[in-house]
């Protein structure tokens, strides 16, 4: 379990994040969504250990700002919004430096394959060979995942879970894959992890969390499941923004129809 | 998008399921061979005509009687003259392209060079105060330290650049290219507006050593100089292949490098310290020697890829090889005169790097 108490996170002076309580249970997706510019991202790099914060967060019990890079790597994977390479690295090379902690889980001799077996499953098999600057953008952010799973190969580890902390995981994938990713994610929290991800997709939201989180102006303005969060009034007023939300006439969730910005 | 010089690498480097290492193996073990060949050449070539060969029976069946293939004049030339020469040449070339590999990983730039962003010219600072002043103001600090006096001046003149280059360049994790570059230059600018203070205040003996001293040479190369320097390069280098994973996950940033579990501060200080030792180092030896830790770093990346494991490794083995080729040339070239070797590395280097930024301009945004 990851749980943050109390986090404030200022850059510069300015305040960013104000006294957000959160947690990740292993076995659930959690969503954090929010209009650009309040908070998302800077809350998760404060859990990523990225940037100081005031409060308090461990993880599996353990205060994150105690410890080492190491340690902090073999119990979370994090994927960056966007990430820029400096020098002509193939595919694999990338996908590779997800097994530096040393730790996937794997079983023993079987590191070496993973970069492969990392590579389909976000449905990039063959690509192993390629230059990673010669890639989409979509297909970039997918070897990212790849290097990602490497990392937390096994979302249980040692009888504690892991987690995957995503930013904008499926930002610029078609649906296709927009769906495949989701899928990974869920697998994860369902063989014993914990996700967090940022989405600004509301239906693939309401489709996949366990929970939502939604952030306004740095600080939280409703959690819970998503058929208690998504409601029109709520995110009317946090994304400033006429819509409606239904019900998919199969079940219960809910979905998100825009209407008009103002 | 898909840019055009990365394409054009891609064909010379592209193995089909990305794994390079095997590829990177073999160069290594053909740049060993390369090196002993160009260490050959070296203890060779010369006013004396004693032969490699000759050379070489002599080492191997040492002092055996009835052992006259070579002269006592022969030796004396090869053990006293050429050796340390030699020795040099590969410590210097070896500590200058592992430096240059380490700067671009670190700057996560391959444009980024000792040589070119001032650390070279800050360590040439020190060294030339050491000169300048030993006998006068540091005087007493030189009594205590000797002959370290001169290497650890530079040291710390090429690690105070580096230090404030990074600062300056770096900010929330991410380092700027135009301000490493800029800064560079105005940091070199000045470290050479003081060594020329110093010039200035030098006389007319230490003037002409000065001179010929930052154009680089390795001439005047002494089994005395290699141990003042030598075990400062030595660890310097043997340091670096601890930072090429760490130097691996930097080239995704400082913030995903840390996420998969390197130290990152502790990656960049060792980084900064060790090039700085290695750096300072060579120019107190050698003075100014260009472009070697540009343009080796950069060929081997076409042939074996960017991965430090390897590159770091490769480029200690072909920098030594080329610096002795250059300084085959600078001894060669004008005899019985000798070229200062560090033009004859930028007479070569310039035009290279000239190629390289053309290469880059689409994918490089200054």
């Amino acid at each position: 379990m990851i749980e943050a108490r109390d986090v404030s996170v200022a850059i510069g002076g300015r305040g960013i994040v104000a006294n957000v309580d959160f947690d990740i249970r292993p076995g659930e997706i959690a969503a954090i969504v929010g209009p650009n510019g309040s908070g998302k991202t800077t809350f998760l790099r404060a859990l990523s250990g990225d940037l100081a914060y005031s409060g308090e967060v461990t993880i599996n019990g353990r205060d994150l700002s105690a410890m080492k890079p190491v340690e902090a790597a073999m119990l979370r994977a994090v994927l960056p919004q966007a990430t820029t390479l400096s020098f002509p690295f193939t595919v694999r090379e990338i996908v590779r430096l997800g097994l530096l902690g040393g730790r996937s889980g794997a079983l023993p001799g079987e590191d070496e394959r993973l970069p492969e077996r990392a590579l389909a499953r976000v449905d990039l098999d063959g690509f192993a060979g390629r230059f990673y600057q010669e890639l989409s953008g979509g297909e970039q952010q997918r070897v990212q995942l790849a290097r990602v799973l490497c990392q937390v190969w096994a979302p249980v580890l040692d009888g504690k879970p892991r987690y995957l902390f995503l930013d904008e995981p499926v930002s610029s994938l078609d649906i296709k894959h927009q769906l495949i990713i989701m899928n990974i994610a869920r697998d994860f929290a369902r063989r014993g992890g914990g996700v967090v991800a940022i989405l600004h997709d509301l239906n693939l939201t309401a489709m996949y969390a366990d929970r939502i989180f939604v952030m306004h102006r740095g600080m939280l303005a409703a959690t819970g499941s998503p058929q208690d969060v998504l409601s029109d009034d709520l995110i009317e007023k946090v994304f400033d923004c006429r819509l409606r939300v239904g019900v998919l006439p199969a079940g219960d969730m809910p979905f998100v129809l825009p209407q008009s910005a103002a | 998008m898909v840019d055009q010089s990365i394409a054009g690498a891609s064909t010379m480097a592209t193995a089909s399921d990305g794994d390079r290492s095997g590829r990177a193996r073999i160069v290594i073990l053909l740049l060993c061979l390369g090196l002993a060949v160009a260490v050959l050449l070296s203890l060779t070539s010369g006013a004396s005509d004693a032969s490699a060969v000759s050379v070489v029976g002599d080492w191997l069946l040492g002092a055996a009687p009835g052992n006259e293939a070579v002269s006592a004049r022969d030796r004396l030339i090869v053990y006293d003259i050429r050796l340390p020469r030699v020795i040099l040449g590969v410590l210097i070339g070896a500590a200058l392209a592992v430096s240059g590999a380490v700067m671009q990983g670190l700057f996560r730039n391959p444009l980024a060079d000792p040589g070119l962003i001032g650390v070279s010219a800050g360590s040439s600072l020190g060294a030339v105060a050491v000169i300048v002043l030993g006998a006068t103001v540091l005087a007493p600090i030189i009594s205590v330290l000797g002959t370290l006096a001169l290497p650890l001046a530079a040291f710390c003149g090429g690690l105070a650049t580096t230090l404030l280059l990074y600062q300056v360049a770096t900010r929330h994790g991410q380092t700027s290219v135009a301000t490493m570059l800029l800064a560079g230059i105005a940091l070199a600018a000045l470290a050479m507006a003081l060594t020329g203070i110093l010039i200035f205040m030098a006389d007319d003996r230490q003037l002409r050593d000065l001179t010929f001293w930052q154009l680089g040479s390795l001439a005047g190369a002494t089994w005395q100089k290699i141990g003042s320097v030598g075990p400062v390069i030595v660890l310097a280098l043997a340091a670096m292949p601890f930072l090429a994973r760490g130097l691996n996950a930097l080239a995704l940033g400082e913030a995903t490098a840390g996420h998969v579990g390197i130290p990152v501060q502790r990656l960049k200080y060792t980084a900064i310290i060790g090039v700085s030792a290695a750096v300072g180092a060579s120019v107190a030896v050698s003075g100014g020697i260009g472009f070697v830790g540009i343009v080796v770093p950069h060929l081997l990346r076409l042939a074996i890829g960017p991965d430090n494991r390897y590159l770091l490794p490769a480029s200690a083995l072909l920098g030594a090889s080329l610096l002795l080729l250059a300084d085959a040339v600078a001894r060669t070239i004008v005899a019985p005169a000798e070229l200062p070797i560090g033009i004859v590395t930028a007479i070569a280097g310039a035009p290279f790097f000239l190629w390289i930024l053309l290469r880059k301009r689409g994918v490089i945004d200054l």
